[in-house]
């Protein structure tokens, strides 16, 4: 796989996470969805983030990906602290720094795959023949080269989170979020689309997986296991 | 953007039908009721072009409708210093069953001193009135078509006359001797006839309905037309300027009332257009976080969703515009077969329509696009 994720820098962590906690306000009630989270987070990881339904995994997978804000604390993706980045610079950092994978693959029902994988570059002002040459280079690359006028109606589900993963990878991010990109598939296809994560991984692009499945974790390269807001072990650091 | 905005139209085809047909319905109404209006401006623009530059005088407190003055005022106004000369004019309806009188409103007799008579309008047959004629007419072109009248064909005059509790119709039949050309005036709509003749016949003897005096070169009209006020008694007067500033006042309100039923049409076609957006957004509340997610700016979703609603805006604009004009088109073709049209469609009608739509279009897109670019990513992404 040719995606090697742009703008790493190879010496320093391509993303750090600082003291981050997140307050919700639940009517009077205080609720902390993340207490603390710190960690890094190298050039090329696969990570996959476990936990209980609650323990925060999602919110930070929002925060990273500037979709939501932290309390406190910062994030810093290729040394920028993005937590301190204008509403009107957020859509700038989440086309050139972020690629999205949903669990729902969140395709556009109207458009074709070569189109859905086509849209994420039109925001970044990439000239109509380009798109089309890349949206098809990759839908190549994922094997979906015969699919390409199909729309995701008329594909399987782990057709469609390829797609899905196409366009997330066709900006040449600086990161993946994963947000339980296998949680809607068959086992058979989990392999696939896992699969697939691993050899972009290899190819030097950083992911960030969101999972409940131990068995799609057990396959990443560290995994961060998070419990009432905070990292309740870190694989990665253990390594250290 | 603009096949994204296309194909989102396309994908939902019979709202979007629906919508343009609201508008379209709309402007079509605008269309209708601002061809009326605009045709009522231009009669009454060549109408008082065709007037010339006469004071008109008329009896005081009857201002905007037609009243009688004694005969003998003509002679006070003639004395007036600054007045040339002055005329009477007798106006009554062609047909008093059927209504009329004044501007747009039906056929009108003109009974007028041959001498005085308005030669602006040229003859397509006939001659204009001589001194001497008797019961001879000079008639306007949609007279002419209406009745289907050549010089030397017969017209019949009806006149009703009140006698105690019942009123008596009179009628007399009057040779045509000319016809004048389409002017688009109230004057292709009248009947000219010899002043004496239409006094008699109306039994108003020694009674003008207007009388019209012209100033001597290098009179101010204005003046004149006071003067003539203070030296006469109980006549109003009105100089050229004033005469065309109250009709244009008229027409301003005629104008507002037929345009405002056909805006307050256009009005409720353009809610439609965000009723429909709003609907449309918040069907799409997962799509434009998703776009958000993958780094579309306000910019792109605001030029997205206010775009569906301008194009729907032009759109049904162009359709109403079209199905107005074709629907006035025959209707004019109809009504000209009868006597005259009734619709001018304008180029400036059109354009004002067309912007008319469009700007409400995006007007009543703003909303929607403003909630559509408001949505969170996050919460329009968990939005199952």
């Amino acid at each position: 796989m040719s995606n090697d994720g742009n703008n790493g820098n190879s010496k320093g962590p391509i993303l750090s996470i600082r003291n981050i906690k997140k307050t919700y306000n639940q009517g009077k009630i205080p609720v902390h969805a993340l207490d603390d989270v710190s960690f890094d987070v190298k050039k090329g990881e696969f990570i996959s983030i476990v936990g209980p339904s609650g323990s925060g995994k999602s919110t930070l997978l929002s925060i990273i990906g500037l979709l939501d804000r932290p309390t406190e604390g910062s994030v810093f993706i290729d040394s920028m602290e993005i937590t301190k980045a204008k509403e009107s610079e957020a859509p700038r950092i989440r086309r050139e720094k972020i690629g999205f994978v949903f669990q729902h693959f969140n395709l556009l029902p109207a458009l074709t795959a070569m189109e859905n994988v086509d849209i994420a570059m039109r925001f970044s002002g990439i000239p109509g023949g380009k798109r089309k040459e890349r949206a098809f280079q990759l839908l190549t690359q994922i094997g979906l080269g015969d699919r390409v006028k199909h729309r995701p109606s008329e594909m399987s589900g782990g057709q469609q989170q390829r797609v899905a993963i196409a366009r997330a990878i066709a900006n040449n991010p600086s990161i993946i979020l994963a947000d339980e990109p296998t949680g809607a598939v068959d086992t058979k296809t989990r392999e696939v689309i896992v699969e697939l994560l691993k050899e972009l991984s290899k190819g030097g692009q950083t992911i960030i997986v969101v999972t409940h499945d131990m068995d799609v974790a057990r396959q990443t390269d560290r995994i961060i296991t998070m419990r009432d807001g905070r990292i309740a072990s870190d694989t990665g650091s253990e390594m250290k | 953007m603009f096949d994204l905005i296309l194909r989102s139209l396309a994908q939902r085809k019979m709202r979007t039908g629906l919508t343009i047909f609201g508008i379209a319905l709309g402007i079509f109404a605008v269309i209708v009721m601002g061809g009326m209006s605009e045709h009522m401006t231009l009669i009454v623009d060549k109408s008082l072009d065709l007037m010339a530059d006469s004071i008109q005088v008329q009896p005081d407190g009857t201002m905007g409708g037609i009243g009688t003055i004694n005969d003998s005022k003509v002679r006070q106004v003639k004395r007036v210093p600054g007045v040339r000369d002055a005329s009477g004019i007798l106006i009554a309806a062609l047909d008093p069953e059927g209504g009329g009188g004044g501007f747009g409103g039906g056929d009108m007799v003109f009974g007028v001193l041959p001498e005085k008579q308005m030669k602006d309008a040229k003859l397509t047959a006939g001659r204009y009135l001589m001194p001497g004629d008797g019961y001879k007419a000079v008639i306007g072109s949609s007279i002419a078509r209406k009745f289907n009248l050549k010089v030397g064909d017969e017209l019949e005059l009806k006149s009703k006359r009140l006698q105690r509790t019942s009123s008596i119709t009179h009628t007399r039949n009057i040779t045509v001797v000319g016809i004048t050309e389409y002017t688009g005036s109230i004057f292709d709509s009248a009947v000219q006839m010899p002043l004496d003749k239409a006094q008699k016949f109306y039994g108003m003897e020694n009674t003008v309905s207007f009388i019209y005096a012209d100033p001597a070169p290098g009179t101010d009209p204005e003046d004149l037309a006071k003067r003539i006020e203070l030296s006469v008694d109980n006549v109003k007067s009105e100089s050229p300027e004033q005469l065309r500033k109250r009709f244009k006042e008229q027409l301003v309100v005629f104008s507002l009332i037929t345009i405002s039923a056909a805006v307050l049409a256009a009005i409720i076609g353009g809610l439609s257009v965000m009723n429909t957006m709003l609907m449309s957004v918040s069907e799409r509340t997962k799509e434009f976080g998703l776009m958000k997610a993958l780094g579309a700016e306000r910019k792109n979703i605001l030029f997205m969703t206010m775009g569906e609603a301008g194009l729907m805006g032009i759109i049904g604009g162009i359709s109403g515009i079209a199905a107005g004009g074709i629907l006035t088109y025959y209707l004019n073709g109809v009504f000209e077969s009868q006597g005259s049209a009734l619709f001018s469609v304008t180029p400036r009608l059109a354009v004002i329509a067309l912007l008319f739509a469009i700007t409400l279009g995006i007007v009543c897109g703003t909303y929607p696009a403003y909630r559509a670019t408001k949505m969170s990513p996050m919460e329009a992404l968990r939005y199952e």
